[in-house]
């Protein structure tokens, strides 16, 4: 099993979300998380004064997917999110070692 | 066992209720149930003797019992009896542990009693309601009579402090956001609990026992006690239900019960509305009856009781209001008949002053809604008091609150009564749809103290009207924006509004969510995208209501609804808009295409009219205005040849007057053009000013008139005329506009405090010109000191920006010097700013 972690630009969150439900993944983690990268914050001059934009808001997507399924998913993610500017995010592929569904106790395969 | 027997007798309870029996009668057979299975045990039990008594407390003692309440008991009992209570309360309460119920209890002797009461206020009110159950009678009178000698009589006023100390608390505890979304039906405001302070108020002070009883001694009135009784009981039902429901006393509203709740109490869905939300709907309005009637009951009586306020003199506001220590009093029904406006002229001298209105004035606005009538509504007066109250108001949420409790709000705005506690069943949206509306117009008045790149806008009224109707069109089955859009076009029209700021109002209330979706959903890198965000929103002006109503809407709504991470997007895309709005504040060139492109489309225009020294057309003047209006200016610059007077066109666009000025240029030019503006009675909001190569001035002025004048009154001939006496030097600006404003430069007046003026001078922020901003404290003909200021130094001004903030103008002009360089040397720079600041702080007025 592993994590899948993908950082996004949020306006391509629906589709992110749109495309891995096709792909008959239906749950997944989703946050508002704020990044510096390559894509730094930036200086605004608006009417003299000056406002600093000094992180980036993005979404971060968490799904944990069956390892075979990794490249698949990781393929959509790229190809759905990208806009070919800067600031289009990153993928993250972590091991897992065990899930635990709470209300049964099923664990592993049947737990995701 | 015994138990059993409870348990199938409450069984039957709950039979009975899925039968039907709700309510009152309810509460008192389960009462009775208790009551006699209690009775049993203590006449059964061999140890229980005549020096001990049972007795019920709080809301068992009332006869009140909800099916999962605790059961409150006490045992009384003289001293002897202490070796056998033991026994005793084994008999009483194994029985009712065994059964499931939540039992208080006690076991305490009469000096017991009274020295807990003293100690414990619960207790003490718990005792008020202290019902004699079984032994000994004249135990149980000693103990009553004793409490109400020792802990009533000669501390009434004590007891009620301690009563509204504890209410105001209670209110702070279930006021917060998770008690808004899941109302808690006994602590919440307006829940029991607030209906038992007011009976235990009037029980232990005026020995009042029913509701019936404060209504006729003149407490309540009887409207208010019927609504109170209705409320009361709907309540009661609900809480009947939800202790059923949840199968444990829970008192509050849960989400999760809310929609099987409105079911059973057959809400069903409507094309507008849910019907959870109906049936949140009237929980919510039966709590704010409770809550709007104790809240007069104990502001009533605590002035009937409590010792005089200081400041005791009485002062005149205006013909009808008064102050009476310290609260405001309408005094005078006849004049309130004639002139009912003054129900609205209440609440702006509450928001002016920052007073509260007095209870009794509050029921006399009730009590005369049926004034408001679709004439009132039409009334400019009763509009002017009611924006003063949006635009003014020290604490402009709790006067709106007042002003919905009275029913004045939506009395004369009837549109709000569809949405009056209108619910959303949403997680998201914690307020209910009035008060969300409310807070909006108070987030909004923070947000306009508080720095943001947009802060200044020129028609505040109109952006608070806009705060306070942005969801007006909820509840209905259209979309919300497009419906509340339409419906806040009839409210401007009706409140006299011109008709560009009723535009702006149903543009905002239609677009108030357009930014923050757009920021969420749509890539802010797709200029063309943008370009078109741009259209829609047509000027900086309106970009700049827009991005504050929604931070204001956002914040309104709930915890999880604004957040750093959302602010940073909405900046991101305003500020992406605004600098394509800032090129030109109307229509939008396209910028892709140049300036050479512009030419083409100029000269395909003009045919055979075309002049030939394109040239002298500077670059940022040929991407500041669409083609047409290009072609339009070259024709208008032969007249200004030919006649050798200045040019003026005025126009009524949206939200200002528009007005191009043509004319050769000339030192001191856009100063000349200020005063004589200010003559006729017309503030300048921003001007642009672009000077072609051949000498040719074009200034294009926004402006706003200073009285209520419509655009056709406006005498503009005259005002040609008189410019073109400014640019020859046979117009003394001066000395006119001293003579013109004297009497407004004199009044000493109670100015407010003010901030003291600065200038600032920033080289940085503009890669072209140097930005000088005047931040001075507003008064007539600044505009012309300032520029002429200017002048004198041989600064000339590219570009203009005026914005009021409150008192408060800030002056941006774009700069550069006679040379066309920026002012770079320092002391230049300090001695500009010295002369500006003399200006500025200059209150007097217009000089030499």
């Amino acid at each position: 099993m592993k994590k899948i972690e993908a950082i996004i630009k949020p306006f391509k969150l629906d589709e992110v979300k749109e495309a891995l439900n096709e792909m008959g993944i239906k749950g997944m983690t989703i946050s508002e998380v704020k990044g510096y990268g390559r894509q730094k914050g930036h200086k605004e001059i608006y009417r003299g004064a000056e406002y600093i934009v000094d992180f980036i808001p993005k979404v971060k997507i968490e799904i944990i997917v069956d390892a075979g399924m990794v490249d698949a998913v990781v393929t959509k993610i790229r190809e759905t999110a990208n806009t070919g500017k800067i600031g289009d995010g990153k993928i993250f592929v972590l091991p897992v070692d065990e899930v635990i569904r709470v209300r049964t106790g099923e664990t592993g395969k049947e737990a995701i | 066992m015994v138990d059993v027997e409870l348990r199938a007798k409450r069984d039957a309870l709950e039979y009975l209720w899925r039968q039907g029996l709700s309510g009152q009668p309810l509460l008192h057979r389960h009462s009775q149930l208790i009551d006699d299975y209690l009775v049993g045990l203590f006449n059964n039990c061999p140890e229980a003797n005549e020096d001990m008594s049972l007795v019920a407390l709080g809301g068992y003692g009332r006869k009140e019992l909800f099916p999962y309440s605790d059961i409150d008991l006490l045992l009384l009992h003289a001293p002897e009896a202490e070796k056998l209570l033991g026994p005793v309360t084994e008999a009483l309460l194994y029985p009712l542990w065994d059964a499931g119920l939540e039992v208080g209890h006690g076991v305490r002797t009469i000096a017991a009693c009274l020295a807990d009461a003293r100690q414990d206020f619960f207790f003490q009110v718990a005792l008020l309601d202290a019902r004699y159950l079984a032994g000994s009678v004249p135990l149980f009178n000693s103990m009553h009579q004793a409490f109400h000698r020792e802990l009533i009589a000669g501390h009434r006023q004590e007891f009620l402090q301690n009563m509204m100390q504890h209410r105001n608390e209670r209110h702070q505890r279930y006021g917060m956001h998770s008690y808004q979304l899941e109302p808690h039906i006994k602590e919440s405001r307006g829940g029991f609990r607030d209906i038992q302070a007011m009976l235990w108020v009037s029980h232990a002070l005026f020995g009042l026992q029913e509701l019936r009883d404060i209504e006729e001694a003149g407490l309540i009135s009887p409207q208010e006690k019927e609504a109170f009784a209705q409320a009361r009981d709907f309540l009661i039902k609900i809480r009947n239900r939800l202790h059923y429901l949840s199968g444990r006393k829970n008192d509050q509203m849960f989400f999760e019960y809310q929609e099987e709740m409105a079911k059973a109490f057959k809400y069903s869905d409507t094309r507008g509305a849910l019907g959870v939300e109906r049936f949140m709907q009237d929980i919510y309005r039966h709590l704010q009856t409770i809550a709007t009637t104790t809240d007069l009951f104990f502001e009533h009586v605590d002035e009937t009781l409590g010792a005089p306020r200081a400041n005791p003199v009485e002062q005149t506001l205006e013909p009808g209001i008064t102050v009476r220590q310290d609260r405001l009093h309408l005094t005078d029904q006849a004049l309130i008949e004639k002139r009912p406006h003054l129900l609205m002229r209440l609440f702006a001298q509450a928001g002016k002053t920052g007073l509260e209105i007095h209870h009794r004035s509050r029921k006399i606005v009730t009590a005369n809604l049926h004034l408001v009538d679709d004439r009132l509504r039409h009334s400019k007066r009763m509009a002017k008091a009611f924006f003063d109250v949006l635009e003014n108001a020290q604490d402009v949420q709790s006067v709106l609150s007042v002003m919905l409790d009275t029913g004045l709000l939506t009395a004369y705005l009837p549109e709000f009564e569809q949405i009056r506690a209108l619910a959303q069943h949403d997680v998201y949206h914690v307020f209910t749809v009035d008060r969300h509306l409310l807070q909006t117009v108070a987030e909004l008045k923070k947000l306009s103290l508080s720095k943001t790149p947009f802060a200044g806008v020129e028609s505040p009224h109109v952006l608070s009207l806009a705060a306070l109707l942005h969801d007006v069109g909820k509840g209905y089955h259209e979309d919300h924006s497009q419906r509340g859009s339409e419906l806040a076009a009839g409210i401007g029209k009706r409140l006299g509004l011109t008709e560009a700021e009723t535009a702006c109002l149903s543009f905002l209330v239609e677009k108030h969510l357009f930014l923050s979706v757009t920021a969420l959903r749509r890539d802010l890198e797709d200029d063309a995208f943008l370009r078109q965000c741009a259209e829609q929103i047509q000027s900086p002006e309106r970009l700049t209501m827009l991005y504050l109503l929604s931070i204001a809407d956002a914040k309104a709504t709930g915890p999880t609804a604004w957040t750093e991470w959302k602010g940073a997007l909405l900046l991101e895309i305003s500020l992406k808009i605004a600098h394509l709005l800032e090129r030109k504040d109307t229509v939008l060139p396209d910028k892709s295409q140049g300036a050479d492109w512009m030419l083409e489309q100029v000269r395909a225009l003009l045919g055979k009219e075309a002049p030939a020294d394109y040239g002298i057309l500077p670059e940022e003047y040929l991407l500041s205005f669409p083609p047409e209006e290009v072609a339009h200016h070259l024709k208008l610059r032969e007249d200004l040849k030919n006649k050798q007077q200045a040019v003026i066109e005025p126009a009524d666009s949206t939200l200002f007057w528009s007005v191009l000025i043509m004319a050769h240029d000339s030192t001191g030019l856009l100063a000349k053009i200020c005063g004589t503006l200010a003559l006729h009675g017309l503030n300048v909001v921003s001007a642009q000013i672009f000077t072609w190569e051949d000498g040719t001035a074009v200034d294009m002025l926004n402006v706003r008139p200073a009285a209520e004048q419509t655009y056709a009154e406006q005498d503009w001939r005259a005002l040609g005329e008189d410019l073109n006496l400014a640019l020859k030097n046979r117009l003394g600006l001066s000395h006119r506009l001293v003579d013109k404003f004297r009497t407004a430069l004199r009044s000493p007046g109670q100015k407010n405090v003010q901030a003291a003026p600065r200038v600032v001078i920033d080289n940085v922020a503009s890669e072209q010109y140097t930005i000088i901003e005047v931040f001075a404290n507003d008064r007539p003909g600044l505009l012309y000191d300032i520029t002429r200021t200017l002048a004198d130094f041989e600064l000339n001004i590219h570009r203009a920006r005026i914005s009021s903030d409150g008192d408060q103008v800030v002056d941006v002009f774009y700069t550069l010097d006679s040379f066309a360089t920026k002012i770079n040397s320092p002391s230049f720079q300090q001695e500009v700013s010295q002369a500006l600041l003399h200006i500025a702080e200059n209150l007097g007025a217009v000089k030499q």
